[in-house]
């Protein structure tokens, strides 16, 4: 079973044929040169198995579909686009190896960024000195772009932590007259900066926090952090946590009877939040950048269809999860292609500079104008954000 | 120098992969450097893995803790190489900490100390969050500089080669050294490492925090390399891959954890191109790698290389001048007792042992000989008596500490350090190269001194180990039935050995079961009987001694049993061995065994304790495969058959030491000697044949429902003998049924097995009480030194001189 | 009331946690080995039991029944693929050859099952109840007393059963077991499967506690080792309780000290209970001959 998968969704590479040979040496065998290349090459370091391998789907997904769409009419500077993807199991070390392989071995001309913020935080410094663009399309720690570089390769379409959570506390301040909230956030990386980020920003709000919980994404019972909530007072509850514990989340209050509004950050979109939360899962509010369902824009009927043409297993939108994976990269290839097109080479400070004078895209999240500068190379902002809710297994726009 | 080959090209290796460094771009570096990085864990993981025979499935925690040590205080501006030893001394500390702990336990037990250890780490770095910077980690921990140098990848590679280079290198110094020898001494035995004066606890502390601090140096240089760490670099699976490099490279291999490292850092890398199958293939091709090289694949190599052949020298060393004791001195035991769960295994044993002399306990089976050579060695606690050596008292001293006081011993099983080659088990013991050649030439031991000790055949292990014990310069020599197993010519040889190394001034104590050797070698005889002695005295003396005789060959005291009729019956036999030989090394302790027993007889199997009469047992039941012949049970071939088929073909074997099942009950014990049967009975057909069963052993009946293990041992033997029964055998094979019962007891074993032998049932029974044997028996074979010397009818055979001298050795006349 | 809730969730988590160690103690008590894939069987029964009953049809208890035969039958092939090649030469290399089948496992479940975690329904696991104030699931009452029903169960197989005192004939005396004709490498395969159909009745339990996916078993898979070790690795009795305790352990701290130091403090503990008990906190000392 595994290995027809692999023959038939897997084509042999060059480097699993020098492997079948045994050649343990192929270390020092280096690539043909970039101008040799008849692809323009693409990397992505994502996580792609264990927990997030849903999400690194997603974004592949999402790259492809662009990608097929910008070799169709000619690809750029006349070349087609080829993806090379590596798994970075989530851990910093591997990403940044990947990312070096990446460089010097496949000669990409960019590559995309994953899932978890350690990695491209741990890849950004190497990006930097290298000269490659690096594009963020999941990760949504604040120093990811913001890294102080003179120099700054990275760019990103993605949310950005500390815009999310402000956008979370107007929201929660404006729908539930939010006074006490109190933070439900999942105990990793994403949870805890966060956690900075929704302190920072209540504050800024003048808001009082009722308290700030944890939980792994293994637990089972959330009531407990749950009931000191409630006791300290919490009027709204923020959460910031995968599908899986955000389930376990909503079942939680359910025990407990709580009716208190939750506002969340866009972990539920990532699975079948509905199916895993019963039906109080679909009180919760969550931010999303762009979602499948509803009246769709022309190039999102496009996407949508491209996707199940190329995808036989995306038979219904609770199959094109998590949109904003899709979406984002989506998006950001095509802001890519753009770049490289209007530098004419693909050298590295050529592209990243051709970023900046990019001028509209109409992509799939929004219509982009100027999208990127020196002083911001986040192409998404906190007006880009928009508030969903699920019903039943699609994702809708609240009101 | 052949010795110097192994540093010589690690060198060589470095400097070629430096040289390649020079060249190669930052990726390669990179993998390079991790290649290099956990190469320097493996070898720590091997000095406790490989030395020390300890497992640990939290080395991550130390490897984290060397690199958050590290980049914390580069962070706060320390220079990289002043952080460097302060984070190896913490994680090496921790190490040493975690030991603690740890050492109290093992097998499954310290593994998840150690694992418990790892999540510990990971979390405390996570909720830590002001030092550590909490679940994103730490950011820009910029690499060192050194006078005009900026340790760019390149140089990072370079120091991290030059890290793994001298950690390879420190391995096999270690290794290599007294304190490398010692801790492999004490993963091979540790009974036999406190026997010649080693302190396993102190020494597998050391190899946890030398382990430690190894992993602390890699993690150190890891954290500039990646200038980025968070928990999240170091999973609990990297610990895991760790353990993989070790066992894949070969456990206690120098260069091992080199191969492992290439292994699990190199073979990702080689697979990065399968994307989201990457693991998935990647554990596909552990398993591989496993399954082709089980040992290693440094063990695979070596298995495949010749050995040098060069046997010990004397070299001119007057041996026997080297042994002198400076200060000869008497062991003098006194009133020594001790009761195991309130049964007196010895009691009042006293006795001096000379210097320059031989002196020998001796007593049936079970008479308690190696509970009072354990007590002497420090092994057992005495519960009273004294036990005096040059005015110390040892009694209840520690084992290595009465090793330290001068007594050194052998054991019953050789407690060899069976991955230590032959010349390293005797330098081991204090001895310098050439005395540890010495002293082998001296025993008389003619093979490879590289030879691995694992690899020995059986007479050479004996040797090995007096070698070994004699290099910790004695002043008493113990020695546990060290002519067990062997053959008469070897046999001989070794107690010419002993005199020898009695005439040197040492003490010998010797317990033994070969009565020829005994006999023919001690200066003073001790005969314990059921813990007690019963005579002491030289060997003619003793041997005379009718208290002596009826406790080895089965007192007057047992009524004879003869059939009325004698038996006659088909010749075809039920149990057949042809030219049987077994044994377990390459040494066989039966050689062409031919016995018979035909329908319906009682044959017995005599012979002193060693003669072979178990082994020849556990080879026709299938516990213990022949090495050649073959056994024929009702004319179907089973050698070579496992013993559960065996047992399903008919034969039964009620074993020695009557192995009931003690936490069943005495129900259930007997329901499962029926499991050999093609038909199961049923309920009430059990309930039927076990009425029966009960009849003859009535002391059962009212025991059917306590627990097997806490019936005497009398109704033990009653029970085993039923659980056979209820096989419904072709044959019973009895194995020393009287063992350790009292006289009245072991009568009524012996009238139910005329009984049987009455309804028919063909009985093959082994008993060292020779005389009791005889007095069931219709026809009997004797066994010496593993071949049949006399076979006849029980009659003829009950007043045959060659039966005692089996036992007892020949009378003085006769040598 | 929350003590009410942290008692409630703390038993039904000891009593997974019970059930899967129960897994480590029967291969254990039988070959001296243990399977350290055994996440993966609790995955397993999980993953099986929902694909049988919501994918392909099957009635429920058929869907149970299924998982479990195939549950058993990776017992088997772990035994006999990961284990024996290796514990047969003496080796301990099954140590890290049930790991890296566990890794093949998990991710070819990925692959096939999907990658996302799916939710298995339970009219036990939708309608809170109140109990003392505390609004719990009836499903978390149900798992512990299956729970100890289990190993009840496994119990009275053991004692009360042929097959299951010729088990424990194998683990009293394997020597002696063979002399009465019982096929001990068999049973040892057996334990296997019994180890692996434990785990995976515990995946069963949870799952609609919880959901469904490739990498469920990872976590309960280690939390269960050291239950198993803190009990005693060869007591039954000892594993079930030190399940409820570490369940209990868990839940508790996570109540009146926040989650964050829950692994800590509970590893911690586990490192000073092993240091104190060497043999676990109801094992028996093995005895040592020289």
């Amino acid at each position: 079973m595994v290995t027809s998968i692999l023959k038939s969704r897997f084509g042999l590479t060059r480097r699993a044929a020098v492997l079948g040979l045994g050649a343990a040496f192929a270390f020092g065998a280096p690539s043909a040169p970039a101008l040799a290349q008849e692809t323009l090459k693409v990397g992505l370091v994502a996580a792609l198995s264990g927990q997030s391998a849903k999400s690194g789907e997603a974004i592949t997904r999402g790259l492809e579909v662009a990608i097929d769409e910008i070799n169709a009419a000619g690809g750029v500077l006349g070349k087609k686009i080829e993806l090379i993807r590596r798994d970075d199991e989530s851990n910093p070390a591997k990403g940044l190896l990947a990312a070096r392989e990446l460089v010097q071995r496949e000669k990409v001309v960019a590559f995309f960024g994953g899932i978890d913020t350690p990695v491209s935080l741990a890849i950004v410094p190497f990006a930097n000195q290298a000269k490659v663009p690096f594009i963020g399309v999941w990760a949504a720690g604040t120093a990811i772009t913001r890294n102080g570089a003179a120099e700054n390769y990275v760019f990103r379409v993605s949310a950005v932590d500390e815009l999310v959570d402000e956008a979370m506390i107007d929201y929660a301040v404006k729908t539930y007259k939010t006074t006490k909230p109190g933070l439900m956030l999942i105990n990793n990386p994403w949870g805890e900066s966060n956690e900075k980020g929704l302190k920072a920003a209540a504050a800024a709000s003048k808001l009082t926090i009722a308290g700030a919980e944890k939980f792994d994404n293994n637990d089972v019972d959330m009531v407990p952090q749950l009931t000191r909530l409630k006791e300290a007072g919490a009027d709204t509850i923020f959460l910031v946590a995968n599908v899986q514990p955000s389930a376990q989340v909503v079942k939680s209050l359910d025990r407990m009877g709580w009716a208190v509004p939750v506002v969340s950050h866009w972990g539920p979109a990532g699975g079948r939040f509905t199916e895993l939360g019963g039906p109080s899962a679909e009180k919760v509010h969550l931010v999303q950048t762009y979602s499948f369902s509803g009246k769709l824009s022309k190039k999102g009927e496009t996407v949508l269809a491209a996707l199940k043409t190329k995808y036989p297993q995306v038979t219904t939108l609770a199959d094109v999860t998590p949109a904003v994976g899709i979406a984002n990269a989506y998006d950001g290839m095509h802001l890519l292609a753009l770049a490289i097109a209007k530098a004419g080479s693909t050298d590295g400070p050529a592209v990243r500079q051709a970023f900046y004078e990019i001028g509209t895209y109409e992509g799939l999240i929004k219509t982009y104008s100027k999208p990127f500068s020196p002083s911001n190379q986040d192409a998404l902002g906190k007006g880009d954000y928009m508030f969903t809710h699920f019903k039943g297994a699609e994702i809708v726009p609240v009101n | 120098m052949g010795r110097f080959a192994l540093p010589a090209s690690i060198l060589a290796g470095a400097a070629l992969v430096a040289a390649y460094a020079f060249q190669a771009e930052s990726y390669t570096l990179f993998v390079i450097a991790l290649v290099a990085l956990t190469a320097i864990v493996g070898v720590g993981l091997n000095i406790l893995l490989g030395l020390a025979g300890q497992v640990s499935l939290g080395h991550v925690g130390f490897y984290a803790i060397g690199a958050y040590v590290s980049g914390i205080l580069i962070l706060k501006g320390w220079d990289f190489f002043a952080a460097l030893p302060l984070a190896v001394l913490v994680a090496g500390a921790i190490g040493a900490l975690l030991a603690l702990p740890a050492l109290r336990v093992s097998g499954p037990y310290l593994a998840m100390v150690t694992i418990a250890f790892a999540f510990i780490v990971e979390h405390g770095l996570i909720e830590w969050r002001d030092v550590t910077g909490g679940a994103n980690g730490l950011m820009g921990i910029l690499p060192p500089t050194l006078g005009p140098i900026l340790f760019a990848e390149r140089e990072m590679a370079l120091l991290a080669i030059l890290l793994a280079t001298l950690a390879l290198l420190g391995f096999w110094g270690l290794s290599e050294s007294r304190l490398g020898r010692a801790m492999r001494a004490v993963r091979d035995s540790e009974i036999a490492a406190q026997s010649v004066g080693l302190n396993p606890v102190g020494l597998k502390t050391l190899a946890f925090a030398l382990s430690a601090a190894l992993a602390g140096l890699a993690g150190a240089v890891f954290a500039p390399l990646m200038m980025f760490i968070s928990p999240g670099s170091f999973p609990f699976s990297q610990s895991i891959l760790f353990l993989f490099a070790v066992v894949v490279g070969g456990a206690g291999s120098v260069l091992g954890p080199v191969f492992g490292a290439l292994v699990v850092v190199g073979l990702p890398e080689l697979l990065s191109d399968f994307a989201e199958y990457r693991l998935l293939v990647f554990g596909g091709l552990l398993l591989v790698v496993l399954w082709i090289a089980p040992e290693g694949i440094v063990g695979l190599a070596r298995r495949l290389m010749r050995q040098d052949p060069r046997p010990a020298q004397a070299g001119g060393i007057d041996v026997a001048a080297a042994l002198r004791p400076a200060a000869p001195s008497p062991l003098a035991v006194a009133g020594l007792g001790i009761a195991f769960g309130g049964v007196k295994a010895a009691s009042d044993v006293a006795f001096t042992a000379q210097p320059g002399a031989v002196t020998s306990v001796i007593g049936p089976n079970g008479a308690g000989k190696t509970t009072v050579l354990n007590m002497i060695g420090g092994f057992y606690k005495p519960d009273a008596g004294t036990i005096r050596l040059a005015g110390a008292e040892l009694a209840g001293a520690p084992a290595y500490k009465v090793a330290r006081a001068g007594i050194a011993r052998t054991y019953q099983t050789t407690q060899l350090f069976g991955t230590l080659s032959v010349r390293d088990n005797v330098r081991i013991a204090g001895a310098d190269p050439a005395l540890a050649e010495a002293l082998l030439a001296f025993v008389g031991y003619g093979g490879p001194v590289a030879a691995r000790a694992d690899d020995l055949p059986h007479v050479d292990r004996r040797l090995v180990e007096i070698a070994r014990a004699l290099a910790t310069r004695p002043r008493v020599l113990l020695l546990d039935e060290p002519a067990a197993g062997l053959m008469r010519a070897d046999k001989d040889a070794l107690g010419a050995l002993l005199r020898r190394i009695a005439e040197t001034g040492i003490a010998v104590i010797l317990v033994e079961h070969d009565m020829a050797m005994v006999m023919g070698i001690s200066d003073h005889v001790v005969v314990l009987d059921a813990g007690r002695p019963i005579a002491a005295g030289t060997p003619d003396a003793v041997r005379a001694d009718p208290k002596v005789v009826a406790a080895y060959l089965g007192g007057t005291e047992t009524r004879a049993r003869r059939r009325a009729v004698p038996w006659s019956g088909p010749a075809d036999p039920v149990l057949a061995t042809l030219r049987l030989s077994a044994g377990y090394g390459a040494a066989p302790v039966l050689e062409n065994v031919e016995i018979a027993v035909r329908p319906g007889e009682l044959v017995a199997l005599l012979g002193a304790n060693g003669a072979g009469k178990s082994t020849a047992m556990k080879a026709v039941s299938g516990l213990l495969r022949p090495v050649s012949g073959e056994i024929v049970l009702r004319d179907a071939p089973v050698s070579g058959l496992p013993a559960h088929r065996i047992a399903r073909l008919g034969l039964a074997l009620v074993p020695e030491g009557r192995q009931v099942f003690p936490e069943l009950t005495v129900r259930d014990n007997i329901r499962l000697g029926a499991s050999a049967r093609a038909e199961r009975p049923d309920a009430a057909a059990f309930a039927a044949e076990l009425d029966v069963l009960l009849r003859r052993f009535p002391r059962l009946a009212e025991r059917l429902s306590s627990r097997a293990g806490l019936l005497s041992g009398g109704e033990q033997q009653m029970l085993a003998l039923a659980r056979g029964l209820m096989a419904k055998p072709q044959i019973l094979l009895l194995d020393e049924p009287s063992l350790g019962l009292a006289p009245a007891i072991i009568n009524e074993v012996f009238d139910v097995l005329a009984e049987l032998r009455a309804e028919g049932v063909t009985i093959l029974l082994v008993d060292q009480m020779a005389a009791l044997a005889l007095t069931v028996a219709d026809r009997a074979y004797v066994l010496e030194s593993g071949r049949v010397v006399q076979a006849g009818s029980a009659a003829d055979l009950a007043g045959d001189a060659t039966l005692e001298a089996a036992y007892l050795g020949a009378r003085p006349a006769a040598q | 009331m929350l003590i009410v809730s942290a008692i409630v969730s703390g038993l039904s988590l000891g009593a997974m946690y019970g059930l899967i160690a129960l897994g480590y103690h029967v291969t254990f008590a039988v070959s001296n080995t243990v399977n350290f894939a055994q996440g993966s069987s609790v995955m397993l029964g999980a993953v099986l039991c929902y694909t049988l009953w919501i994918t392909v049809g099957w009635p429920l208890p058929l869907a149970i029944l299924g998982a479990l035969a195939l549950a058993g039958l990776f017992g088997l092939a772990v035994e006999r693929f990961l284990v024996r090649p290796f514990a047969e030469r003496g080796s301990n290399a099954w140590l890290m050859a049930t790991v890296a089948g566990g890794i093949v496992l998990d991710n070819a479940v990925m692959f096939t099952f999907g990658k996302e975690p799916r939710a298995l329904p339970s009219a036990l696991a939708s309608q809170p109840v109140s109990l003392f104030g505390a609004g719990i699931y009836p499903l978390q009452l149900v798992i512990p007393v299956a729970g100890i029903a289990v190993a009840l169960a496994l119990h009275v197989l053991l004692r009360h059963t042929d097959a299951g005192k010729r088990l424990l004939a194998v683990v009293q005396n394997p020597a002696a077991a063979r002399l009465m004709g019982i096929d001990v490498k068999r049973a040892i395969a057996l334990s296997f499967a019994a180890s692996a159909v434990l785990a995976a009745i515990a995946g069963m339990l949870i799952a609609p506690l919880f959901s469904v996916s490739s990498d469920m078993g990872l976590m309960f898979g280690i939390k269960a080792f050291a239950v198993a070790i803190l009990g005693g690795i060869g007591s039954a009795s000892g594993i079930m309780l030190a399940g409820f305790l570490y369940g209990l352990a868990e839940a508790l701290i996570t109540s009146f000290l926040g989650s964050s130091y829950t692994q800590i403090l509970v590893f911690s503990a586990v490192i000073a209970a092993l240091a104190l008990m060497p043999n676990g906190l109801f094992g028996r000392a093995a005895v040592k001959k020289v």
